[in-house]
C-alpha cells in the first residue's frame, strides 16, 4: 500500500472524528446551539424576576417547594407544608410532573405546560412569568429527577438563574442547563392566575388548561379565565359554553343567555349551545322561546348530544304544560 | 387473569352505559368537558376506560403510602388525558425528588469555560 494512502486515510479519519465530535456537542444541546443564531423576537438579553420568593427544599420536597415558588408568586396563598400533601409520594420520594399541573388547579390557577421549546421558556420568563422546569440531574445511568424554577437569564453571560433546591439564586450555564432539561423532554409549566394568560399560550392548549381548572376549581375562576380567552379567540364554542356554564353555576342566568347567544349568532347550527341556551331561557321562564331553540336542536340524524336534547325538550314541555 | 376480569368488567360498564343517556352535573346543560371531547364517537367507551384508570390510579397511589381519601382527592385534580397518561405507571414515571446536583461531567467543564452558551 502506498504511503500516500495510509496519510491521506489516517487524514480523513481524523477530520472524521472530530466532526463526529461536534456534532455530538451540538445534538446533545440542540436548542441553546439554535439560539446561537436565532435568539427569540422581542425578548431582552437578560432579565431576572427578582421578587420571585424562595423556599428551601426539605428531604426530597422540591416539587412542593418549586410549586410554592411559583404559585406564590402569582398571587395564591400556598406553602410547601400544604403542598406536601397534594403532590409528594413518600415512597417515590418525589412528585409527578401531573401532580404538578393538578395541584395549581386545586388554587383556582391555570397551569400550563409549555411546548418543549427553549425558546417558548425564555419568552415566559421575560414575560414575568417563573418556570418550573423537570430537570434529569444525574448522569450516565444514575437517574436524578428534580423540579427547579427559572427566574431569569443573561445571555450575554451564557447563564440561566434558577430556584433551586436549597439555592436561592442557582446561576447555571446554557449548555448545562440545556442537558439536565432535555431528559424530561423540556418539560415545563408556569401557574398564571386566570385572565391571566401565558405569552405562549396556543387556543387548544390553554382551553384545555382552563377547562381543567374548571373541574376542580370555584365557577368565578373560570368566568374570569373563559372571558379573556374569549377576548382573545372570540370564535371559540366550547370557551363560550364553559363561560356560560360558569354563571349557570352562579345561578346568574342572564348572564349565561348572553354568553351562549353572542356564540350563537357565530354558529347558529351548534347543538350545545341550542340546548343550552333553551335550557337556561327554560329555567328563566321563558318556555316559548326556549322550545323553538330546542326543535332547532333537533336536527335528523343521530348526534352525541341527542340524548341530552330530548330531555331537554322534554323538561320545557312539561314544564309548559304545568304553567297552563 | 386480571386482564381478562377488566375486560368483563369493562364491557358490561360499556353497554350499561350506552344504555343511560349522556348525564352532566347540572340539568340537562351540557358540560364543557364534555364539548371538547365530543370530537370522538367513542365517548362512551372512554367513560368507561377513564372511570377504570381513575379507580386503578388511585389504587397505585394508595400503595404508594398516601390515604384513601387524599388519594382520591389528588386523582379528582386530574383531567382524563392526565389520568390516562398516569395509570399503570406511576411507579415509572419520573418524580422529581432530589435537589443535589449528583454528577457534573468533565465535558460540562470543558464547555463551561470553552463556551457556556
Amino acid at each position: 500500500m502506498p504511503n500516500w494512502f495510509v496519510r491521506f486515510r489516517s487524514a480523513r479519519l481524523v477530520a472524521g472524528v472530530f466532526l463526529l465530535a461536534l456534532g455530538g456537542c451540538a445534538s446533545l444541546v440542540p436548542q441553546t446551539m439554535a439560539l446561537r443564531d436565532t435568539w427569540p423576537e422581542g425578548v431582552a438579553l437578560r432579565t431576572e424576576l427578582a421578587e420571585v420568593p424562595f423556599f428551601p427544599q426539605q428531604d426530597y420536597q422540591c416539587g412542593p417547594a418549586a410549586l410554592a415558588t411559583a404559585l406564590v408568586h402569582s398571587g395564591a396563598g400556598a406553602t410547601p407544608e400544604e403542598l406536601v400533601t397534594l403532590v409528594y409520594i413518600p415512597s417515590r420520594q418525589g412528585s409527578l410532573q401531573v401532580e404538578m399541573l393538578a395541584a395549581a388547579r386545586r388554587y383556582g390557577r391555570i397551569a400550563y405546560p409549555l411546548a418543549p421549546r427553549l425558546d417558548d421558556l425564555l419568552r415566559e420568563v421575560a414575560a414575568g412569568n417563573p418556570v418550573i422546569v423537570l430537570q434529569d440531574n444525574g448522569a450516565g445511568p444514575i437517574v436524578n429527577w428534580h423540579y427547579a424554577v427559572v427566574i431569569g437569564f443573561d445571555y450575554p453571560a451564557g447563564e440561566l438563574y434558577l430556584r433551586s433546591g436549597e439555592t436561592k439564586r442557582l446561576a447555571i450555564p446554557f449548555t448545562v442547563f440545556e442537558y439536565t432539561w432535555k431528559k424530561s423532554n423540556y418539560w415545563a409549566m408556569v401557574t398564571l392566575p386566570p385572565g391571566r394568560m401565558p405569552v405562549t399560550a396556543t387556543e387548544p392548549g390553554y382551553l384545555a388548561s382552563i377547562a381543567a381548572m374548571e373541574r376542580v376549581g370555584d365557577a368565578h375562576a373560570a368566568i374570569i379565565a373563559y372571558s379573556a380567552f374569549l377576548d382573545r379567540w372570540p370564535d371559540n364554542i366550547s370557551a363560550s359554553v364553559g363561560l356560560a356554564n360558569g354563571h349557570y353555576a352562579l345561578r346568574a342566568l342572564e348572564d349565561a343567555a348572553a354568553a351562549l347567544r353572542r356564540v350563537l349568532a357565530r354558529h347558529p347550527d351548534s347543538v350545545v349551545v341550542l340546548n343550552n341556551l333553551a335550557q337556561v331561557l327554560s329555567d328563566l321562564g321563558r318556555n316559548d322561546e326556549a322550545l323553538a331553540l330546542i326543535e332547532r336542536a333537533a336536527s335528523p340524524g343521530e348526534n352525541l348530544f341527542a340524548g341530552t336534547v330530548r330531555e331537554t325538550h322534554a323538561l320545557i314541555l312539561q314544564r309548559m304544560e304545568k304553567s297552563k | 387473569m386480571k386482564t381478562a376480569l377488566t375486560n368483563m368488567i369493562c364491557r358490561f360498564l360499556a353497554i350499561a352505559i350506552m344504555m343511560m343517556p349522556f348525564q352532566s352535573g347540572q340539568a340537562a346543560m351540557i358540560g364543557t368537558d364534555q364539548v371538547n371531547s365530543a370530537a370522538t364517537v367513542q365517548v362512551e367507551r372512554n367513560v368507561v376506560l377513564n372511570y377504570l384508570s381513575r379507580a386503578q390510579t388511585v389504587n397505585e397511589l394508595q400503595n404508594l403510602g398516601l390515604d384513601a381519601q387524599t388519594a382520591k382527592d389528588r386523582v379528582n385534580a386530574m383531567t382524563n388525558d392526565e389520568v390516562s397518561s398516569l395509570a399503570g405507571k406511576i411507579s415509572s414515571a419520573p418524580a422529581g425528588g432530589d435537589g443535589l446536583v449528583v454528577l457534573i461531567l468533565v465535558v460540562f467543564f470543558i464547555w463551561y469555560f470553552a463556551f457556556r452558551r
